[in-house]
């Protein structure tokens, strides 16, 4: 017995010894996933996240806020047609391991994006006929046609430069083993200095970084598989901070604990409902509207995510330029009488009502997507002119079915590529993207506007471009916007620092640790 | 020893077919199951042609027996392929789960076989007493509870209101792993660089996950050493002991157990299948980093070289240790030659 005494005090002692050691060290919980740690081939949140550490791009936003400013870039300056960008070179930057960052070095970068043709590579080939060095700090963007939004584009991981010398020219770099002398070597503030998947991330400070030096020397990522563990680990006290994706309730909880520091972010995810087009139930667009008219947001934001969203009445989230609230004008919320009117006007009865399949994802989009379709149906229901079956399958299911015109109304969710206005209407109501969300609408005259707001830089003019688009929107409802989505960071309060703002960059230089 | 190694090699050339037939099933299935890969890793944002283009990058495009053939060659070249989902080679994950796979069905073996047999010939030896009944109830219980369920009970209870254990992970988040991980095993590499700290919370974080998968499938071991003991006990040469006077204690423990453990050690090689299985679940109950969590994700994300890959792996694993079950018979029963 006093043998196992014994362990357990040495145990207990070298337990203690390690948790003092690690105070200078901030840990940072997610659920989130790594995929490829090669900016020509990743294409999602988390892994761009790391990029944005690790590395910087021409243009960057201001921590927390959607202002673009010149990063690694001065300035820029644009030809009279709107399709040659010119930037200039920040002079005396470095790589973490010394190598001097030249235009040269941009261009190599892109070109190897567009080469290998990865998952980004359409922000590149899409907009970008070439790139020129005009000499060691210029460099020349010469675009397909004029663009508007090609700085916010450059502040993407997938144009960002990264030494040359470290990834392979010809091919996807699979993991950061295959990196030469195995790690990412980039402009960040910090080094990624050990990577074990779905373990643990490894940040340093990278002692080369241009600009000011970050508040922690080393970050420790660890990642869980669901969000409750995350929980319990940051009350327990074993992570410090933890971002991406709470439960609502546990939010709830964690707010109403106030033992943590809680951050908002006004999130750029949207949610909507989108509807078949061409062939299902809803190639009448009057009975897209019914179902529009029938949405209660408030009611789906505090039921099912307690109160946590906002209601969202444009495919356009609030914050960003030219949002409206038109879908708020034009039919409202839980507008039973406006849908009993169009129903009634087609034809339908409580005898012979409107029925169609309402589709779901069980765990893409989390826990809660369940919930979001029980109450969406009672919603349409509350005329006896609607009846609706709720059916879901797994996300790969689930896409192949939309693809595939098998599924008449469904939910989705979206993620900005990069941010502007084009990015969260194209991709649904322009007739090439609109395809790819299992929509399939298209008309000339939308495809027309695209092409308008697209092409200017002129704000006057995408303004009103965008302006009649969300009305517009609200007579074709190809989707029926539900919520805006918020995501919150909590952490101790030692930590602060905290600045996330709409794009969902997290700086990890910003953040502080008191004592 | 010629027979041994001609039966260890028979038993190896047995295992191929074995895993021909699952890998077949397991290819055919996730072909004709709804999804694929492609669709499931770009969402929405990629233009058809980029799907499309991938689909012919994957080989997707092919007919199903072109797509098998392939496969099959690359597996007799002992390539279990690439991720369709991730940019690296299938074994990468596997090398890096297996370790915490093992660590954790071995530990829960442990845990199993520490609980079921002591109980069990415990119970053999009070027979319809209290204490008989009182095992075969837990035998019972334990068994029909779902391996998830245990795992969230043994976390509610003491992870979170005794607080006495981790309720996930393989280590605490504030240990670095890459300081002390060389071969996956934690326990081996703590031990290895002398990191008596890390080994404690390797250690103390694998209790949880351990007795999970041990209880429950402790009731088995309960009902099989019971069962056996109370023939063993029945037996001449267990009366000619206890006539010659030698105490109940050794004569249950020492002459009766040693002969009730070989149909026990066979019903352990068909356990560690089912170890296996709830290894699965219950890696996702404690986050915990291994193979079973790996097919998982990967059936969500059909990526289907990694869940062949992982197949592959499991039937492996679980040829391997019916063997190893045969071969410790000779240890046991001297009757037994190979």
């Amino acid at each position: 017995m006093k043998r196992i005494s014994a362990l357990f005090l040495v145990l207990g002692f070298a337990l203690s010894v390690s948790s003092v050691w690690a105070q200078s060290t901030l840990v940072y919980g997610t659920t989130d996933k790594v995929t490829d740690m090669d900016p020509a081939s990743a294409y999602d949140f988390h892994t761009w996240e790391i990029f944005q550490n690790v590395s910087s791009g021409l243009m960057a936003y201001t921590p927390g806020t959607t202002n673009l400013v010149p990063a690694l870039a001065t300035g820029y300056t644009i030809n009279a047609a709107g399709d040659e960008y010119t930037f200039k070179l920040r002079k005396g930057v470095k790589f973490s391991n010394g190598t001097p960052f030249t235009a040269s070095v941009v261009k190599w970068n892109i070109d190897r994006v567009a080469k290998l043709n990865g998952d980004p590579a359409a922000l590149v080939t899409q907009y970008v006929k070439s790139v020129d060095v005009v000499d060691d700090y210029t460099v020349k963007f010469v675009l397909t046609g004029p663009l508007s939004y090609l700085p916010a584009l450059v502040a993407t991981p997938t144009y960002f430069p990264m030494d040359p010398s470290v990834y392979p020219v010809d091919k996807i770099a699979k993991d950061v083993g295959e990196l030469t002398g195995g790690e990412i070597v980039a402009l960040g503030p910090y080094r990624l200095t050990s990577f074990k998947r779905d373990e643990e991330a490894i940040f340093e400070a990278n002692p080369n970084y241009w600009g000011k030096e970050p508040g922690i020397k080393k970050i420790i990522i660890r990642y869980f598989a669901d969000a409750t563990t995350m929980r319990l680990a940051l009350e327990k006290g074993e992570i410090d901070l933890a971002f991406k994706s709470m439960n609502p309730s546990d939010v709830n909880d964690l707010m109403k604990s106030g033992k943590f520091n809680a951050v908002k972010i006004p999130g750029p995810q949207i949610r909507y409902l989108c509807f078949e087009t061409s062939e299902s139930v809803f190639t009448n667009k009057a009975l897209r509207q019914a179902v529009a008219a029938l949405i209660n947001r408030p009611e789906i934001n505090q039921k099912v995510y307690l109160g946590q969203n906002a209601p969202l009445y444009s495919m356009i989230p609030m914050g960003m330029s030219y949002h409206t609230d038109d879908f708020k004008t034009a039919w409202g919320d839980g507008n039973v009488a406006a849908a009993e009117k169009i129903l009634k006007g087609l034809g339908y009865t409580k005898d012979k009502p409107f029925t169609f399949d309402l589709w779901y994802t069980p765990s893409h989009y989390g826990d809660p997507e369940v919930n979001m379709a029980e109450v969406l149906k009672a919603q349409l229901e509350k005329t006896p002119l609607v009846r609706t079956t709720i059916k879901s399958a797994e996300w790969a299911t689930y896409k192949q079915q939309f693809n595939n015109k098998q599924m008449p109304a469904y939910f989705l969710g979206w993620y900005p590529d990069y941010i502007d206005p084009d990015d969260y209407t194209s991709p649904f109501a322009q007739t090439e993207g609109s395809k790819g969300n299992g929509i399939f609408f298209s008309s000339k005259v939308w495809d027309d506007l695209f092409i308008q707001e697209q092409q200017t830089t002129k704000d006057a003019v995408r303004n009103s471009t965008f302006a009649k688009m969300q009305k517009m929107w609200t007579d074709e409802v190809m989707t029926a916007p539900i919520y805006q989505g918020n995501l919150y960071v909590f952490s101790k309060k030692n930590v602060s620092g905290v600045k996330i703002g709409p794009t969902l960059i997290f700086n990890y230089d910003q953040l502080k640790l008191a004592k | 020893m010629r027979h041994l190694a001609s039966y260890i090699l028979t038993r190896f050339l047995l295992a191929i077919p074995m895993v021909f037939i699952m890998l077949t099933i397991v290819f055919v299935v996730l072909r004709v199951m709804p999804g694929d890969p492609v669709n499931a890793m770009l969402g929405g944002h990629a233009p058809q042609k980029v799907i499309d283009k991938k689909k012919e990058e994957l080989g997707l495009n092919k007919p199903i027996a072109a797509q098998y053939v392939d496969y099959l060659g690359k597996l007799a070249r002992f390539d279990l392929g690439d991720s369709m989902i991730f940019k690296q080679k299938v074994s990468q994950p596997i090398i890096e789960k297996l370790p915490a796979t093992i660590e954790l069905t071995l530990f829960g073996l442990l845990v199993s076989l520490g609980l079921g047999i002591p109980l069990g010939a415990s119970a053999a030896r009070r027979r319809r007493s209290g204490g008989d009944f009182g095992i075969r109830l837990y035998a019972n219980v334990v068994y029909c509870i779902p391996v998830f369920w245990m795992g969230l009970l043994l976390q509610l209870i003491f992870g979170i209101f005794l607080g006495w254990f981790p309720i996930s992970g393989r280590t605490s988040p504030r240990l670095e792993v890459s300081s002390f991980s060389k071969t996956g095993f934690y326990i081996i590499d703590t031990l290895r660089i002398g990191n008596i700290g890390a080994f404690g919370d390797v250690m103390w974080h694998l209790v949880l996950p351990a007795f999970t998968l041990g209880i429950v499938l402790s009731g088995i071991f309960v009902r099989l050493t019971r069962a056996n003991m109370l023939d063993v006990l029945k037996s001449d040469y267990i009366l000619a002991a206890r006539a010659r006077g030698i105490p109940e204690r050794r004569v249950v423990y020492n002459h009766g157990l040693r002969n009730a453990l070989i149909p026990i050690v066979t019903m352990l090689g068909l356990q560690f299948s089912l170890l296996l299985a709830g290894a699965i679940l219950t890696e996702s109950t404690f986050s915990w980093p291994g193979m079973g969590r790996l097919l998982l994700e990967r059936i969500y994300l059909r990526d289907y070289p990694t869940i062949q890959g992982v197949i592959v792996v499991y039937t492996l694993v679980v040829s391997a240790m019916s063997l190893l079950v045969d071969l410790l018979y000779a240890a046991i029963d001297p009757r037994v030659k190979y």
